[in-house]
């Protein structure tokens, strides 16, 4: 067969090279691995380490897969004393000083742009909507300011947070993060966050910025796990830290503690304690020393505790509701209850097998396409182009895929998988078409071949249109997916099969 | 053998000329058989289909690494609500890779009953949880129906427009319709407990059985050569190539993830029943009316 090209088949070739770009990129042959979030509370955020980083090495040792990152962190930390760390990245060289290894993420440098969905790359989804109300687009749009705020305060970095809505116009607000699952998502998410601080009746402050203009945070001067004690079977840690309020809310303190009596019991104290409230169950009871009766005073501590079985355990417990009480102070509480309409969180360890187990099925299954062609028609160059034109079918879809940033989830797969099926599907119709011993031309003949194509292409995509809205858009991968893998096939590798077979049966 | 086969092809073709009205008879009988238990179906369940807990609310929880399972149902049974559980095994090795728990139950309750039943903590790392509350589901899957009855009709616009004549566009949508109630009524006889995957599988079909009835009335209606029953038969050599071909493939991977993807799992099966009956609606019902119409219109 003379080797020359139709156009159309250039096309092919042309817009093939591109998918293979747009999924691999331009080799950069770097070595190490990627930094994927880092934690916004810890001193290796303050040092300068920040998502998308590349660690190249380690106190002198190089990096080049997670292996290596793990081993260099081992049985560093083993002696509660700080440790210094050399980190180089790419560009930078980090030194820290920390009892802790680095509160930092890392992945290996993917090595092609084909971005995986949650279901099959791991990562925690939430689908989350206003109990007993239907929200405006407007109000959904508030919420994903307000939760946004708060995951990033509570240091979720890799994070995807948008308005959602469905077919029978419901909002949704569309939480996704990858990687591992924060612990306490769903406190974090659907928790209204409602704080109040009350001298007996009367609130004096409540979260959020129009009342505290400040809140310490990593900073062992002013925040922290203060003591530990042990009580009955259990342990308990009391941390505290400093808030600063406004002058408003400041002035409304004085105010209310004028009118209060001292303590005739502890003469040191004032008569009520100053109440925390978060979403209306009392936190903590904080006693008021009688010399800020009366007082504008705009610094405040805020003191709580957590308990749990062991000294550590119960360290942990008071560090972590401290840190949500912090957010909470920050973000202020949200103006509904909400209510967590769906939460998946995938484990990211069976990704990798899911993928190979994947390529397997879809190898198999070509192999059955091409026995079934090579039988039927007994000619080795048709079937040979048909499982190519179908091969670079999937290249180019994920090219797509690649380029357009479109997250492949288990629905997308799906979707792969039928427009394969249905592009095999025409290019039998075309060889048959074309092998049809009619007086027509071989061009006639395939152009009647066309006419058939094009019917199936409008019905699937018709088809298809409704799964874009039905669902909150959670299958959405399917319709998208075959979508750009049916509509490639009509413009760009049907034609280019359709001459490559005019080529065969000329020959 | 090259006369023999070409006897044998006019013996069919007799018999078909004579009885394919007749031939109408089987789909007609499968289709009331289908509406009349598909009818009963909803009257005892209130419902189309047997739904899995993506559609009614609830848990489901996949725990990685090898568990025992013997007596994990009797032991979750009392705690939690609806208990059902199944295992994923390796596709080479055949071990056991994880245990799939579902349960009308919550994440919260799922999650406790079962650590305190394995004996340790469930991380990001060793189990993944999917729930869904009921208020969603109910709303996913209306929607859902919705979505799946709104194809079906642009599919019907279009097969009109591209044939504008009514009896063969209606062949075409009258099979595609048999197909979903036939893989419909199948589905809920082997007991299935349909997924929204499983709702999108049936979305494919839509666009899978209609392939292969465009093939056939574009063969008829819009060519000369040939007399009708040539074409049909050309039309039916590409076509159970095309469906054939599909079915193989499909089968093919369906061995594959049958041990590690319950999802795709579902979708396959329910392509596989729905092109083994698309094979009858196409070259049964569809040619059958097809036919009848030629024959009528050209009086022959």
């Amino acid at each position: 067969m003379a080797l020359k090209f139709t156009w159309r088949i250039w096309i092919l070739i042309f817009v093939l090279v591109l998918s293979l770009l747009s999924i691999f990129g331009i080799p950069s042959f770097q070595k190490g691995v990627i930094i994927k979030s880092v934690d916004t509370n810890s001193t290796a955020f303050e040092q300068g380490l920040r998502a998308g980083q590349i660690i190249t090495s380690i106190d002198g040792k190089k990096i080049t897969n997670i292996g290596d990152f793990s081993s260099s962190l081992e049985n560093k930390y083993n002696f509660n004393e700080s440790v210094k760390i050399i980190i180089h990245t790419k560009d930078s060289e980090i030194i820290l000083f920390s009892k802790i290894p680095p509160e930092i993420i890392v992945s290996e440098i993917q090595k092609t742009n084909i971005k995986m969905g949650l279901d099959l790359a791991g990562g925690s989804r939430a689908l989350v909507q206003a109990q007993d109300k239907k929200l405006t687009s407007s109000e959904v749009n508030d919420l994903v300011d307000v939760i946004s705020n708060r995951l990033n305060v509570y240091g979720i970095a890799d994070l995807n947070i948008r308005p959602v809505s469905d077919l029978s116009g419901n909002n949704f607000m569309l939480i996704e993060i990858a990687g591992a699952t924060p612990k306490d998502l769903e406190e974090l998410i659907s928790k209204q966050g409602k704080f109040e601080a009350k001298i007996g009746n009367e609130t004096v402050f409540i979260g959020g910025e129009k009342d505290i203009t400040s809140v310490c945070r990593n900073d062992a001067t002013c925040a922290g796990i203060v003591s530990c004690q042990v009580s009955g079977n259990s342990e308990f840690c009391n941390f505290r830290f400093t808030i600063y309020l406004s002058e408003e809310a400041a002035n409304k303190h004085a105010e209310i503690t004028g009118n209060l009596d001292v303590n005739a019991t502890n003469p040191e104290y004032l008569s009520e304690k100053l109440d925390l409230y978060l979403d209306d169950k009392l936190v903590d009871s904080l006693f008021i020393s009688k010399g800020l009766k009366g007082r504008v005073t705009t610094q405040i501590a805020i003191s709580g505790s957590g308990s749990g079985q062991t000294r550590a355990e119960a360290y942990d417990a008071a560090e972590e509701s401290m840190h949500k009480l912090q957010t909470v102070l920050i973000t202020g509480s949200l103006p509904y209850k909400l209510e967590i309409a769906k939460l998946d969180t995938i484990s990211p360890i069976l990704g990798d097998q899911f993928i190979k187990n994947i390529f397997l099925a879809g190898f198999l299954a070509l192999l059955a396409v091409v026995l079934i062609i090579f039988f039927r028609y007994k000619k080795i160059k048709s079937s040979l182009a048909l499982l190519l034109t179908s091969v670079s079918e999937i290249v180019i879809i994920l090219g797509i895929a690649s380029l357009i940033e479109w997250n492949l989830d288990l629905p997308s797969i799906a979707g792969i998988l039928a427009t394969i099926g249905t592009g095999i599907d025409q290019q039998i119709i075309i060889l048959d078409e074309a092998k049809q011993t009619a007086f027509l031309s071989i061009k006639q003949k395939l152009k009647r071949a066309f006419a058939i194509i094009l019917g199936a292409y409008f019905t699937a995509v018709v088809a298809l249109l409704p799964l874009l809205w039905a669902g909150a858009g959670l299958l959405k991968g399917f319709a998208v997916t075959t979508i750009i893998g049916i509509t490639t096939g009509i413009l760009i590798t049907r034609p280019a099969f359709t001459d490559m077979v005019k080529k065969i049966e000329e020959d | 053998m090259e006369e023999q086969g070409k006897s044998e092809k006019r013996t069919f073709e007799s018999f078909h000329n004579k009885y394919y009205k007749l031939f109408l008879l089987i789909p007609l009988c499968l289709i009331v058989f289908s509406l009349l238990y598909m009818g009963m179906f909803y009257s005892k369940n209130n419902d189309f289909i047997y739904k899995d807990v993506s559609l009614t609310g609830g848990t489901s929880a996949t725990i990685y690494g090898k568990i025992n399972t013997e007596n994990l149902e009797q032991e979750l049974s009392n705690k939690l609500d609806d208990v059902g559980f199944r295992e994923v095994y390796d596709v080479v090795t055949r071990e056991q890779k994880a245990v799939i728990i579902e349960t009308k139950s919550d994440i919260e309750t799922t999650k406790q009953v079962l650590e305190e039943y394995l004996g340790y903590e469930l991380d990001g790392e060793n189990s993944s949880f999917e729930f869904t509350g009921s208020v969603l589901s109910e709303n996913f899957y209306n929607q859902l129906l919705i979505a799946i009855l709104i194809a079906f009709v642009f599919m019907g616009v279009v097969v009109f427009i591209i044939f504008r004549t009514f009896i063969p566009s209606a062949a075409v949508i009258i099979s595609a319709f048999a197909d979903i109630l036939m893989t419909l009524t199948l589905v809920n006889m082997l007991g299935m407990k349909m997924s929204s995957a499983g709702i999108v599988a049936f979305l494919m079909l839509i666009g899978y059985s209609v392939d292969t009835d465009i093939l056939l009335t574009n063969r008829i209606l819009k060519r000369r050569e040939w007399s009708l029953n040539q074409r049909i038969f050309g039309a039916f050599k590409t076509g159970i190539t095309m469906t054939l071909t599909s079915l193989l493939a499909i089968v093919f991977a369906l061995l594959v993830v049958k041990s590690f993807s319950v999802v795709l799992t579902q979708i396959f099966t329910i392509l596989v029943i729905g092109l083994c009956f698309d094979i009858f609606n196409t070259w049964v019902t569809n040619v059958s009316i097809l036919k009848g119409y030629m024959e009528k219109k050209h009086g022959t």
